[in-house]
């Protein structure tokens, strides 16, 4: 035992020596455990969330509506209850909090609410007084929230309870009682409660009913059955397979850094490991050592890491809570919720792949032969078969990489996320394995043309002799610059596009959104101003998209929910408005839709395979009956064209307005106003706002300038992309650190090579240039692979991966400045790494290099 | 008193509404504490109380709890016996003096409505509840969703209703009505339909309609129409049959009903085949005597077929468990001697099917019951028995 402890401290001694390997280490499994766990950590939380949010009263209950658009009140919901409809009121709003914050405000009944998880979401302790009156509806009532919300009301969570914090509008919220249950950023309260605070009078937002308890939509109502809802679950999936593509990605450069570290660190123990066995310590129980060194390392490695990853979700999280906030309308709330098996996942996968990338070192360690040399010369022979392995492996992962493509481009638009992602791996994978053979086979040609230079002769050899170790952190480097630059164009080439869509969308000047009782009257004030050119209504309701009938094919029966959009094809609108495809040009198209043919988004039409010139039968309540069920009634449309739709995660079925106010029975949603020439200033447009507000009694935020609704939309978009790019960044700096660590490691071993060439004679800034061209050149030939490669891999986010994640598809745009920055940051990481070695060097004095040269 | 029960059932709701969707039993001695306790700014039930109809037919915002509570034991075309509830009760969720002049919104309430129904046949048992929220002030048909008015009488919560057809106002208001209710779809499908007709009067018990509950004077204001002839349809299992038999509506309304050791409540409406009308209780718990049995309050009222009441105490009634059955997992009497020594009557009360539990948020028994003559077995008249406590 004494023996093993003995030869253990042995074998550990080694990291007292080298700490520079040990740091290495420590650091691989540090970040790798770090990015990947943080995003787990964010991926745990989101689905909290969800999961929370169903519990929620939102899905899983049908929903009735008015069929004149108007809105819902308490007058609505008492006749149909009186006509033994089990309905139940939803009164949902915002409000602000002291602290400027602003949270969701639910109300409910919890007398008529379906389902007794309602009661368990909104009651009280079960064993309350029985002669108490019920808190949650009488007076004061109570405000429900999860711990989580109180900080958002300047609470902690332990002095939540009870309080009664003051809004920004000076009303106080009623006594809040924590219920874990509960979605972030949500007041749970009675319906008075909420009435009042809200100051909503009779509304209600929603008539609820337990699914399939209606057995027909009341007269004068729309039913929207809960299977039509969409479930935020399968929403968000792809956007949580994005993020753990980016973790994983972090965690194989994290994971290359330890595989260099445990490689160096195996090397220069080689001829400690033969003494070892030597003295009598069996092979066996030194692989065993080595494994247990390996353990304690990873232990240590992944508990900071771990550590870390949760500091990280925790900066990240807000980011990630808006982009899901703007892509999919999901709350996700910004702190932590972590389930256990979190932590022993997270343990887990950064072990796992400390045994993956230790593993080779200790198959190495177990066949050591006990009478061997460790010559530099011999090994370099083990590295010429280590070579010609890696092109075969990538020359397999190329194969991999085409059958993949080969078989996506065989797929509808849409499908194969999973395919896309390991087209991406395989790519570069590919890259990867290959980056090594190309550079020997460089070098050794480069070696050839510099026969008569002697000194560049030997700096190419000697590069050549560092390759094995360079060559993991160069792997690194690759990856991690193409996938930045991938990941960078796919990002600034939505955002280019975006920005031009957006452009094209907002035709006119100014947006006015009326109550719907008042729509008709406050259009028909505004026509007949002067300073108004052309006015633009929109319409929109929800509606199932029943059967699409394909060109020359079989009808498909179908229930997909969808939403109903109208637009009014005006003269300022069809000429800048994006379309994607038509079936006979731009102006067939719009003439068709206003002759009551239909557009539809390109998600819709890469969901579903539908082509311009197919026919969609849409539930519409104003349609061709089937029975006495107006919810059966259908509506037929041809589609006339194709439209991108950014941001929307679903299908959109476009119809001009009017058509959609006949047929579909729509409500009026809002009025884009043209402004008159020469009558588009800020001051035309405050007056205008001011005698719609004199003439009808209008809120501020009725009336919304363009450029207002641009600022935020881009807004908006910044936000979404933080997240990507924040993890892009993250993973860049990993694989820069990486090359860095595994350079400063043996700067040590270089400094003693460097000696004899020292003490023949070549001046010492000779030799720090010389060390600086063989690491700049190096990083230069694997920036140089990175950039067709990352164009590779945008080419595969925007036209594969985006499309089954979002819906939608992408030009490729390829910024130059990005590829300059790639060559940049790989030349600059390369020539730090190099550089500090090289300062020490011009520092140490001749005398000092020579000393370690013997003390080897 | 009968329903003295139902302060209980209604303080149970509400802290049942507050926490869960599992029917608990109830705790078995703190039931009645927390109602005895709280009733500071209601008004209180007291003998003397001076009744004017039809005013008292509508609804006592300034008591606590209220209920209008019927019964009926029914038979179809071919003979086959049906029972049928229709219960609505009220709380009180604050005192009057609490209560805002005028409701900050339709949402705002001061009062909780909750409705009971069940019909029964043979072994089986439907049961279904409904809850609403409504305030003090006078409620409408048309904007309230639970409510009762006077002139004219109307009870409803949802489309569960209890309407007056009487036109002429010489009649009492109650002497006619339409009673409806249902629940389920398709094959699942059960509810009823029924007109009433009184043959007899209003029925006050105990002293001019003050029903003392305790010995501690504890009581509530009860009132009954015992005398209904009923006609109408049942529908259970999706099946729809013509019905006719009798019908019993209790009415009580009260602040503080019960002394603080009462636990449950044994509670008998009959309908004698002679005419007669018979209503009695036991609560356990909380009667004048130190024994165990003494310990028990009895009350009651004989009715004559003509409508006159007299009122029955511990001397003049006497009640006795004779048998049990498992019940939802409880030991409930199903079979009972009942015995009025100065009427000369010796009664066996029977519930042919036991299971009658009701599985609302606040559960009990309430089921039909047949009487037979102790010594001959011959039938002496049906009606409904109510236990709750157990």
């Amino acid at each position: 035992m004494s023996l093993m402890l003995t030869a253990l401290a042995t074998l550990l001694s080694h990291y007292r020596r080298h700490p520079g390997q040990l740091a290495m280490l420590l650091l691989g499994l540090w970040v790798a455990g770090a990015l990947w766990s943080g995003v787990q950590a964010i991926n745990a939380s989101a689905r909290d969330s969800y999961a929370r949010a169903e519990a929620l009263f939102t899905t899983g209950l049908d929903r009735l509506e008015r069929r004149d658009g108007g809105a819902l009140d308490h007058a609505d919901f008492v006749s149909l209850r009186r006509a033994g409809l089990a309905v139940s009121p939803l009164l949902e709003g915002e409000v602000a909090t002291a602290q400027g914050e602003r949270l969701t405000v639910i109300g409910i009944d919890p007398l008529t609410l379906p389902g007794d998880s309602a009661f368990a979401t909104t009651g009280g302790p079960p064993t309350s007084d029985p002669g108490e009156p019920t808190p949650f509806f009488t007076p004061p009532w109570q405000t429900r929230l999860a711990p989580d919300t109180a900080p958002r009301l300047g609470l902690t969570r332990q002095s939540a309870a009870g309080a009664e914090p003051v809004l920004a509008d000076g009303q106080a919220l009623p006594p809040l009682v924590l219920a874990p249950a509960l979605p972030p950023g949500t007041l749970v309260m009675d319906i008075a409660a909420a009435a009042r605070l809200l100051g909503s009078g009779d509304r209600v937002s929603r008539l609820m009913a337990e699914t399939g308890a209606l057995n027909s939509t009341p007269a004068g109502y729309r039913l929207i059955r809960a299977d039509t809802l969409v479930d935020p679950g399968e929403l968000t999936a792809s956007f949580h397979l994005n993020l753990t593509a980016m973790a994983l990605l972090a965690l194989i450069v994290g994971m290359f850094i330890v595989q260099a570290a445990l490689g160096l660190a195996l090397e220069q123990r080689l001829g400690l490991l033969r003494t070892l066995r030597a003295l009598g310590v069996p092979g066996r129980n030194l692989v065993g050592l080595l494994a247990l060194e390996l353990a304690l390392l990873g232990i240590a490695g992944a508990l900071a890491g771990i550590a870390s990853g949760v500091w990280l979700a925790r900066a990240l999280l807000p980011d990630v809570a808006a982009t899901l906030q703007s892509l999919y309308g999901e709350s996700v709330g910004t702190t932590l919720h972590l389930p256990w098996h979190y932590w022993l996942g997270g343990l887990g996968v950064t072990l796992g792949g400390l045994a993956v990338a230790g593993s080779g070192t200790l198959w190495r360690a177990a066949r050591l032969g006990v009478l061997g040399l460790g010559q530099a010369q011999a090994w370099r022979a083990g590295f010429q078969r280590q070579l010609r392995g890696q092109a075969i492996a990538g020359t397999l992962a190329a194969l991999l990489a085409l059958a993949t493509g080969a078989w996506l481009s065989t797929q509808p638009a849409g499908e194969g996320l999973l395919a896309g992602f390991l087209l991406v791996g395989a790519l570069m994978l590919t890259c990867a394995l290959w980056l090594s053979p190309l550079l020997a086979a460089g070098l050794a040609r480069l070696a050839r043309l510099a026969r008569h230079h002697p000194l560049t002769q030997w700096a190419l050899a000697d590069l050549q002799l560092q390759l094995p170790r360079l060559s993991l952190a160069m792997m690194a480097l690759l990856i991690a610059l193409s996938a930045n630059l991938g990941v960078g164009s796919m990002v600034g080439g939505f955002r280019l596009t975006f920005l031009d869509w957006l452009d094209q969308r907002l035709t006119a000047d100014l947006y006015l959104r009326p109550p719907v009782e008042q729509f008709d009257e406050v259009q028909a004030w505004l026509a007949r101003r002067d300073q108004v050119a052309e006015l633009l209504p929109t319409a929109g309701a929800e509606s199932t998209l029943l059967e699409i009938a394909p060109r020359g094919a079989d009808d498909r029966p179908m229930r997909l929910p969808i939403t109903l959009f109208g637009i009014t094809p005006g003269a300022s609108l069809t000429p800048s408005w994006p379309l994607l495809a038509t079936m006979a040009g731009r102006d067939a198209a719009w003439a068709s839709l206003t002759a009551g043919d239909a557009f539809i988004n390109e998600q819709l039409a890469l969901g579903q395979g539908i082509a311009p010139g197919d026919r969609l039968s849409l539930q519409a309540p104003g349609g061709q009956g089937r029975g006495p069920d107006t919810s059966l009634n259908r509506e037929t449309v041809m589609v006339a064209a194709i439209y991108p739709d950014y941001g929307n995660p679903r299908g959109e079925v476009l119809l001009a307005t009017h058509r959609l106010r006949e047929h579909f029975a729509a409500p009026p949603r809002s009025i884009g106003i043209v402004l008159a020439e020469g009558q588009e200033t800020a001051l035309h447009s405050r007056e205008l706002a001011k005698a719609l507000a004199a003439r009808f009694d209008l809120d501020d935020e009725a009336l919304v300038d363009q450029r207002r609704i641009k600022a935020l939309s881009t807004d908006i978009f910044e936000r979404t992309f933080a997240i990507t790019r924040a993890l892009n960044a993250l993973t860049l700096a990993v694989a820069a650190l990486a090359l860095l660590a595994s350079l400063l490691a043996q700067a040590r071993e270089r400094r003693r090579r460097l000696a004899p060439l020292w003490a023949l004679g070549v001046p010492r800034s000779e030799l720090a240039g010389i060390q600086l061209a063989q690491l700049g050149g190096a990083a230069l030939v694997t920036g140089l692979l990175a950039v067709p490669l990352g164009i590779a891999i945008t080419t595969c986010l925007v036209a594969v991966i985006n499309v089954a994640a979002f819906g939608w598809r992408l030009p490729l745009h390829v910024f130059p400045g990005e590829i300059a920055l790639t060559l940049a940051t790989a030349l600059g990481v390369a020539l730090l790494a190099a550089g500090l070695p090289a300062l020490t060097l011009w520092r140490t004095p001749p005398r000092a290099l020579l000393a370690e040269e013997e003390t080897t | 008193m009968r329903r003295g029960i139902r302060p209980w059932l209604v303080g149970l709701l509400v802290a049942l509404l507050a926490g869960c969707g599992e029917p608990t039993p109830p705790p078995p001695t703190d039931g009645f504490a927390g109602l005895g306790a709280e009733a500071d700014g209601f008004a209180q039930a007291a003998p003397g109380t001076t009744l004017r109809f039809p005013a008292d037919h509508g609804p006592h915002p300034d008591y606590r709890l209220e209920w209008w509570y019927l019964t009926a034991n029914l038979e179809d075309a071919a003979g086959e016996p049906l029972g049928v509830q229709w219960t609505l009760f009220r709380r009180a969720q604050r005192a009057p003096d609490e209560r805002p002049a005028s409701p900050p919104g339709p949402w705002a309430a001061d009062q909780l409505w909750m409705a009971h129904m069940a019909v029964s046949r043979g072994t089986t048992h439907r049961v279904a509840e409904r809850f609403a929220r409504g305030h003090a002030g006078e409620a409408s048909p048309e904007r309230d969703q639970a409510g009762v008015t006077a002139r004219p009488f109307r009870a409803w919560l949802d489309d569960w209703t209890m309407e007056s057809r009487v036109g002429d106002p010489q009649q009492d208001a109650l002497d006619r009505l339409t009673v409806s209710a249902g629940a389920g779809a398709g094959d699942d499908a059960f509810g009823y339909r029924l007109t009433l007709q009184a043959q007899g009067p209003l029925v006050l018990h105990g002293e001019g309609g003050f029903s003392q509950k305790s010995a501690d004077g504890q009581g509530s204001i009860y009132v009954s129409q015992p005398f209904y002839r009923v006609a109408g349809e049942v529908t259970l299992e999706g099946e729809t049959r013509t019905v006719t038999g009798n019908a019993w509506l209790d009415r009580e309304w009260s602040s503080q009903l019960l002394g603080p050791e009462q636990t449950g409540w044994d509670w008998f409406s009959l309908h004698l085949s002679d005419g007669h009308r018979l209503m009695a209780f036991r609560l356990r718990g909380g009667g004048q005597g130190g024994d165990e049995s003494g310990d028990d309050y009895l009350s009651g009222t004989w009715i004559t077929p003509g409508g006159k009441a007299t009122p029955l105490d511990d001397d003049s009634l006497a009640l006795e468990p004779l048998t049990t059955s498992t019940v939802a997992g409880r030991e409930m009497p199903t079979r009972w001697r009942l015995i009025l020594p100065d009427q000369g009557l010796d009664l066996i009360v029977t519930a042919p099917h036991a299971d009658r539990w009701m599985t609302t948020k606040v559960s009990y028994w309430e089921g039909e019951v047949r009487v037979t003559d102790h010594a001959s077995g011959e039938a002496r008249g049906r009606g409904y028995l109510e236990m709750t406590g157990y």
